[in-house]
């Protein structure tokens, strides 16, 4: 399967009265935007704000963040089986526009995360202080319940990503980059000599704030299977997955997964970057006992010589990721797992909550229980309401002074596990 | 604002004066010196730091007569109070690791002067200070001084200016049981797919979370046939006949008991006791089957549960009693155990 | 902590037996109140520390534990409520050791983290119930 990804480069956000980019700069109409939000008769009513890179703007609660994307050639749509209809994603051309991305904001339930500040010392613990965002903040109608006002708020962010996408069309892109992966077949005779390496990417998927969807489909409900990975560039994979901010992958993660775009800077020169390959992290033991056979016998079955293997989320996720690591270095497949950790705000306790002798290649996001001083912003786009009840912080957290002290988990991305980021410890 | 003041400990053997033949040098203040690798680490301080005392000891002398050597050199760092204490580097040396360790744990803990220390790795030295005060990892002799000199000294100035100290991997030091964040040169993802590549190819790679060490014991087999079978009762929690007639320490321990049990068929006040000094030790003292429980047993083998109780019981105090030792005593024990035909033990701890 | 080579799936010692009996151990009175009508509830006043130590209890009884302990990403204790799902039958050897250890690192965790008012109980009782429900569903679904 080949994909080209055309990006252009988007070097600032406009409201104007015609949405349209034109020099790299997107001009939005806010009216627009606020009737694609407002299809949805759950809404009931949505506010607009930029924030800019280096601004003194703090965003929160954090709710997605998302990449606006076309597809300009080739088979479907972005979010397949989400916004557009079924059907298979990553070949052809798709066009991204780079350096901005969607932000969904607002409270759904009281202790909502997370924290993107825009410049200060909590930028540099976020990518997103670093892209223009086009930030929404949405108004449930009076009594919805909070599952559907979730969901109500996850499809507006799409719908809003993809409307701003579709300006991008008849553009031309400032760079192009192209991604191939070959059959089973064919990466056989092209790349005979390099060790075969997969993608093994666990997905949260639990419950309320807690889930993620491939083609739609909850991935509580799947059992673990392969993709291309250049499906996930067209937004195969989307997140529902709010808890906790630091380490669960926004929309935006999925779409720019690090891992697969640095395995595809390998391909064919160190390794043969073979598939993706995808598994859950439920609540129910036996599940988790099924997906890790499952994912252990596909890597069996692919004849891989190694795998990354990245996990999402706190606590019982590092089960699931050291059952995998065991199991799939039982089938003699090499791994190296991408984690992050929950040390204490001393770093002296047990980072994990599971480990293993087999886990003797890890990569970490770093500590998530560090504290940091955010310092008092000039302004909030969201709430500060809710900032003590983010996970991370604590009944003391907004100090008098207008600063905030948190651990790094409230930031958005701070302690990613697809290793998006350059922060780790030791 | 003067240069920041050092005291530097080193032994006889880099101190020029001797190799094993002098180990038995006693401890010897230079004021106002430096002496062997001190100059290496003056030169490295340029005008920030000088070092205003040397002590030098034999590591036998030092070895064999820990407390009052100990005492001695925290007196004489007190009064000449330096802004921080270098001990070492002691590279691959076990005893003079050792001495390095306790004199820079000792000073930071007892002093509150901040100190550090620099040893190989596999120094016996390492493991056991390498938590309590930061050690640089250098290489396994004397001809890594040069690499181990660049990382001492800046670790040194910043300990004495109460800098804010990065993660072991930035700094140097040997990672001491707390995680710190910093910022790498590369993403997560690439430093991933890296590492992968290297551990495909069979290269050395280095590991950025090592996982915590459990030394897991395998459960054996379920006892087949209880009724027939000698139990004994072996504790930790110091449990041992009143008066503690061999001194098991109540920390610390540095041996076992073995105590017979003949006819005993319960445990009370006045012929039993705990010499644990890490619980409230009123209850056990009250009634010893509490933490060693031969009443119970006693009843067991009456009943026909168990087969019989052994008649020797075996204790020590886990109090911060070294892992180490705590195999040793079992590993000695057990032989005796199986040679009396036990064929099972309660362990009991606190 | 290490987890003991498992390749045992849960459902092996229960030949032909049908689906696992079990219980809803929580503290949380909304996922008392959502799922007693069809499932058998266990509520308890307790703490999220405590219903923890009340589940090790029961493992050490001879029950299994069918659900992670460190269930989502709300930290322990910065939610006051865990749901659990407790299987009567009794646990192999292997799965005892397994979820011993899930438990007691679960209980460890606790410390971990801070507690927290609680102003927004009736959110922390929605996530917890959503997880557990999505248990439920798994567990209904199976052996």
């Amino acid at each position: 399967m080949r994909l080209e990804m055309g990006h252009i480069y988007i070097r600032d956000i406009q409201f104007a009265a015609e949405s349209k980019i034109a020099d790299g700069v997107l001009y939005v109409s806010e009216e627009a935007l606020k009737a694609v939000v407002l299809e949805d008769e759950k809404l009931k009513s949505v506010s607009f704000d930029i924030a800019k890179p280096g601004e003194s703007v703090r965003i929160t609660p954090v709710k997605d963040v998302i990449e606006p994307r076309v597809k300009v050639e080739g088979r479907g749509g972005q979010f397949p089986g989400v916004i557009a209809k079924v059907d298979t994603v990553g070949e052809g051309k798709t066009y991204a526009l780079k350096g901005m991305a969607v932000v969904t904001a607002g409270k759904i339930v009281g202790f909502q995360e997370g924290i993107i500040d825009m410049t200060g010392p909590g930028a540099d613990y976020t990518p997103f202080s670093q892209t223009l965002n086009l930030v929404m903040v949405a108004e449930p109608v009076e009594g919805l319940k909070q599952h559907d006002y979730e969901a109500a708020v996850r499809f507006a962010g799409f719908r809003v990503a993809v409307y701003v996408g579709e300006l991008a069309r008849e553009l031309t892109p400032d760079e192009v980059k192209v991604y191939e992966t070959p059959t089973m077949m064919e990466g056989l005779k092209l790349y005979p000599d390099l060790p075969r390496v997969a993608y093994v990417q666990m997905l949260q998927s639990q419950g309320l704030l807690h889930d993620t969807y491939v083609y739609g489909v909850d991935a509580k409900k799947i059992l673990p299977t392969i993709l291309n990975p250049t499906e996930t560039m067209d937004g195969a994979i989307v997140s529902g997955n709010c808890v906790s901010a630091c380490d669960k992958n926004p929309t935006y993660v999925h779409q720019n997964n690090p891992v697969v775009e640095d395995l595809f800077a390998q391909h064919g020169k160190t390794l043969n970057f073979v598939c993706q390959i995808i598994t859950n992290e439920n609540v129910y033991l036996a599940d988790k006992m099924r997906s890790s056979d499952w994912t252990a016998k596909i890597c069996k079955m692919l004849d891989l010589d190694g795998v990354i293997v990245s996990q999402e989320g706190f606590g019982n996720p590092d089960t699931d990721l050291i059952m995998n690591c065991k199991k799939i270095e039982a089938e003699g497949v090499k791994t190296v797992i991408i984690t992050d950790e929950y040390a204490g705000r001393d770093g002296k306790s047990q980072s994990l909550a599971d480990a293993d002798v087999a886990a003797n290649a890890v990569v970490t996001g770093g500590n998530a229980n560090e504290v940091v001083i955010l310092p008092k912003l000039d302004k909030v786009i969201g709430t500060l309401d809710y900032v003590n009840k983010i996970a991370g912080a604590s009944e003391d957290t907004l100090r008098p002074d207008g600063s905030l002290e948190v651990e790094l988990q409230v930031i958005t991305g701070a302690t990613n596990e697809t290793g998006f980021l350059k922060l780790s410890a030791r | 604002m003067g240069k920041i003041k050092v005291v530097h400990y080193i032994n006889q053997f880099f101190a020029n004066i001797g190799g094993e033949e002098k180990a038995d040098y006693p401890a010897e203040l230079r004021k106002g010196e430096f002496v062997g690798p001190g100059m290496a680490l003056n030169q490295a301080f340029g005008d920030e730091a000088e070092i205003i005392a040397t002590i030098i000891c034999g590591d036998s002398y030092f070895n064999e007569n820990i407390e009052t050597t100990k005492a001695q050199i925290l007196e004489w760092v007190k009064e000449l109070a330096p802004d921080v204490f270098i001990a070492g580097p002691a590279f691959n040396a076990g005893r003079y690791g050792v001495a390095c360790g306790t004199m820079a744990a000792a000073v930071k803990e007892e002093l509150g002067i901040p100190a550090l220390t620099g040893m190989y790795e596999e120094n016996p030295g390492a493991d056991m200070f390498k938590n309590n005060v930061y050690m640089i990892a250098t290489k396994n002799s004397a001809a890594g001084m040069r690499d181990a000199v660049k990382k001492i000294a800046p670790l040194a100035l910043k300990l004495a200016k109460g800098e804010k100290i990065g993660a072991s991997c930035e700094e140097g030091y040997l990672p001491n049981g707390v995680r710190v964040n910093f910022f790498e040169e590369k993403r997560g993802s690439e430093r991933a797919v890296d590492m992968l590549i290297k551990k495909l190819a069979g290269k050395p790679f280095v590991t950025e979370y090592p996982m915590p060490d459990f030394d897991r014991v395998e459960p054996n087999p379920a006892v087949k046939d209880l009724a027939h079978t000698k139990v004994a009762l072996v504790t930790s929690g110091g449990i041992v006949p009143k008066g503690n007639p061999d001194h098991i320490e109540s920390s610390s321990a540095s041996h076992y008991g073995e105590y017979d049990i003949t006819g005993v068929m319960n445990l009370d006040e006045a012929t039993y006791e705990t010499a644990h000094g890490g619980y409230d030790p009123v209850y056990a003292n009250a009634d010893a089957d509490r933490v060693l429980p031969v009443d119970v047993m006693r009843d067991l083998e009456k009943e026909g549960v168990i087969g019989e109780l052994h008649t020797k019981f075996y204790t020590t105090v886990g109090n911060g009693t070294a892992v180490a030792s705590a195999k040793a005593f079992a590993a000695e024990y057990a032989q005796k155990l199986v040679a009396d035909g036990v064929g099972a033990v309660i362990l009991t701890s606190t | 902590m290490c987890i003991v080579p498992f390749f045992i799936t849960l459902a092996q010692e229960r030949n032909g037996a049908m689906r696992e009996k079990y219980y809803i151990l929580t503290n949380n009175p909304m996922v008392a109140g959502k799922l007693s009508e069809d499932h058998k509830v266990v509520f308890m006043e307790l703490s999220f520390e405590e219903i923890l130590k009340e589940a090790r209890s029961r493992i050490h009884s001879g029950q299994s534990l069918l659900t992670h302990p460190l269930s989502g990403s709300v930290k322990p204790n910065e939610t006051p409520y865990k749901s659990l799902l407790i299987g009567e039958a009794k646990p192999t050897t292997e799965e005892l050791a397994f979820t011993l250890e899930l438990i007691e690192t679960a209980i460890a965790a606790c410390g971990k983290f801070r507690a927290k008012g609680d102003k927004y109980a009736q959110d922390f009782q929605l996530i917890d119930y959503t997880l557990i429900k999505s248990a439920v569903e798994s567990a209904d679904m199976g052996i």
